[in-house]
């Protein structure tokens, strides 16, 4: 049985108002200039579209919760991280500039733990804070804003042939299914007696003690298949070229949205090239921490 | 048919010799002062990337047109659902285990990642495409669901893993070609493993630890440095002790496919980050493929074996 994603239609969404097609294109476009960036300043933007797109998606507080402070989260502690260590940061800025430096008054083994506040961390953390965010928000959504039935016919839209469209298609319809099985799994050999939390042993003993977990995953994998399998080749999969139940027309709002999307993108490459857009900290904050 | 391929690989061509022709001439000009446009590859990353994106379907495209006519190549109702019950597997098991949801043991700044015996399997079981398309597709699925950002050319360098796993099928005598493999794939890990003896102070950028303070800036550790010989021994043993011919081959062909389809993206970091040589082959090559080598010795064997013994229950 396939478990779904929590799609369903929603009147007053935004995002949901568009073609898929064009949705999806304007998805890569922000994806792919947000990634040519790294300046707060030309950030922001990314983030602000993103934000709208969340807040106007119709999608509601208590059915993204979870997936949404996981990965918030996630992304929210890495960025602590960042700050307080400052490491990751050293490939785009050479010289660091010292806010305050705080001392603990205590040492563990000799090792005093120091924090040095500096202005280029500070930043760096912030500028990923905000690049993964925006990222991140416009991902989740997807799931909820894509309807399942329109899978294939939006792939094949994008110009894919008919049977990648469709592998693209079932490839999103399974991945949900997969996670459930995985947990069914996991489970039925807790139940057993396996601990995948306590795995010990050399490196080979603790890659073959993944086993009963990956094998039965794989293999039920499979097997289920032949019945997709059939129902496919008896609805004569693949014989001729393919028509689609549902049939996507661009209206002149998605026409519109397309445009703003390569509109940022080639926006976005040309900064790039002009050589605008690296990591950027405030003159004068440099300047009055120098 | 024909018609359609040609007109593929000539804009193919052209969009490459585009590139080149910006990222090669107009990037090996330190850019002049105030100059409007600056073409040195640092700024160029997003495009460099979509190149290697373009330069590994290329490869791909490639091989298939040179043995066009092998079985192996045809795509039917079982290969598009094979194609996606594997990139949604490989999907699920990277997200599963790349320490946020479960946190694998790791062992001497080596992160494990078994979820690269999935392409491996479906390559081997199923045929190049439907490896490629688990490779590639499923990594891309995977790095959207943990909510971060892309890297291309790296879910191309899953793909090639699967596509080459599944290139056995294009050779009509097994055992020679297996021994062909064995030798290149011996050759390159010790020519990369040599590298590592000369930069043993390179740091491994692929270990993060952040409870331990480490960004992928400490040194590389011994183990991970060599993780590569361990795998290439232990492929070897699967080789050569277990009888077993379609274990062998599926360990075989994966492990050239690891060290294809990883040397692949870790070279082409070199253009997009700028990173040396020793950087990404010590740094980068090193910690993924050795690690993954292990992977390909003991769990594609243990797919390899359920898979078989399925089919024969099931007759099919």
């Amino acid at each position: 049985m396939l478990v779904a994603w929590r799609y369903r239609k929603r009147e007053n969404s935004f995002i949901q108002s568009f073609d898929p097609r064009a949705w999806v294109i304007f998805y890569v476009c922000c994806l792919v200039s947000t990634l040519s960036f790294w300046d707060v300043r030309f950030l922001l933007p990314f983030l602000v579209i993103a934000m709208f797109v969340l807040l106007t998606s119709g999608v509601k507080w208590h059915e993204i919760r979870r997936a949404f402070l996981f990965i918030v989260g996630f992304v929210f502690f890495f960025a602590v991280l960042t700050f307080l260590t400052g490491r990751g940061g050293t490939e785009v800025y050479k010289q660091e500039h010292l806010i305050r430096e705080f001392r603990a008054s205590f040492s563990i083994l000799g090792w005093t733990p120091v924090l040095k506040v500096t202005v280029e961390r500070a930043f760096f953390a912030v500028s990923q804070l905000v690049r993964v965010t925006s990222i991140a928000v416009m991902t989740i959504l997807i799931p909820y804003s894509l309807n399942p039935a329109y899978y294939g016919i939006t792939f094949k839209g994008l110009g894919l042939p008919d049977k990648f469209a469709y592998a693209m298609d079932l490839t999103m319809r399974f991945i949900p299914t997969f996670g459930r099985d995985f947990q069914l799994t996991m489970d039925a050999q807790r139940a057993r007696g396996y601990e995948l939390e306590k795995i010990s042993g050399g490196i080979i003993a603790q890659v073959r003690k993944l086993g009963p977990i990956f094998v039965p995953v794989t293999i039920h994998a499979i097997i289920g298949s032949e019945d997709i399998i059939d129902a496919m080749d008896l609805r004569a999969f693949g014989v001729g070229p393919r028509t689609w139940l549902d049939v996507l027309t661009y209206q002149t709002r998605d026409r519109v949205l397309i445009a703003v999307g390569v509109l940022i993108l080639s926006a976005s490459i040309v900064i790039g090239f002009m050589g605008f857009g690296a990591f950027w900290v405030p003159e004068y904050l440099i300047k009055i921490f120098s | 048919m024909d018609k359609k391929f040609t007109n593929v690989l000539i804009s193919l061509v052209v969009v490459l010799a585009l590139f080149a022709v910006v990222m090669f001439v107009l990037g090996a000009k330190a850019p002049a002062e105030g100059a409007l446009f600056n073409f040195s590859v640092d700024q160029a990353s997003v495009v460099s990337r979509f190149v290697f994106v373009v330069i590994g379907i290329a490869i791909a495209f490639g091989v298939y047109f040179a043995t066009q006519a092998n079985k192996a190549w045809e795509i039917g109702t079982r290969e598009v659902v094979w194609m996606a019950i594997g990139a949604a597997l490989y999907a699920v098991f990277s997200w599963l285990f790349n320490g946020t949801v479960f946190v694998v043991p790791s062992l001497s700044q080596v992160s494990l990642r078994p979820a690269i015996a999935i392409p491996m399997f479906f390559g081997f079981a199923f045929g190049p495409v439907v490896g490629f398309f688990t490779g590639a597709v499923g990594n891309m699925f995977g790095d959207a669901l943990t909510g971060f950002g892309l890297s291309p050319q790296w879910s191309i360098g899953n793909g090639l893993i699967g596509f080459v796993s599944g290139m056995w099928m294009l050779f009509s005598d097994k055992k020679k070609s297996m021994d062909t493999v064995l030798y290149v794939s011996g050759a390159l890990a010790v020519i990369t493993a040599l590298l590592y003896f000369l930069n043993r102070t390179q740091a491994n950028m692929l270990f993060f630890d952040p409870a331990n303070n480490i960004f992928g800036d400490s040194q590389i550790s011994l183990f991970a440095g060599i993780a590569i010989l361990i795998g290439f021994a232990l492929v070897f043993a699967v080789r050569y002790f277990f009888k077993n011919e379609d274990v062998a081959t599926a360990v075989t062909w994966g492990m050239l496919g690891n060290i294809v389809g990883l040397l692949f993206a870790s070279l082409s970091d070199m253009v997009i980050n700028g990173f040396s040589l020793p950087a990404a082959i010590v740094g980068e090559f090193l910690p993924a493929a050795g690690p993954n080598l292990i992977f390909a010795a003991i769990l594609v064997p243990m797919l390899v074996v359920a898979y078989t013994a399925t089919r024969r229950q099931s007759g099919r």
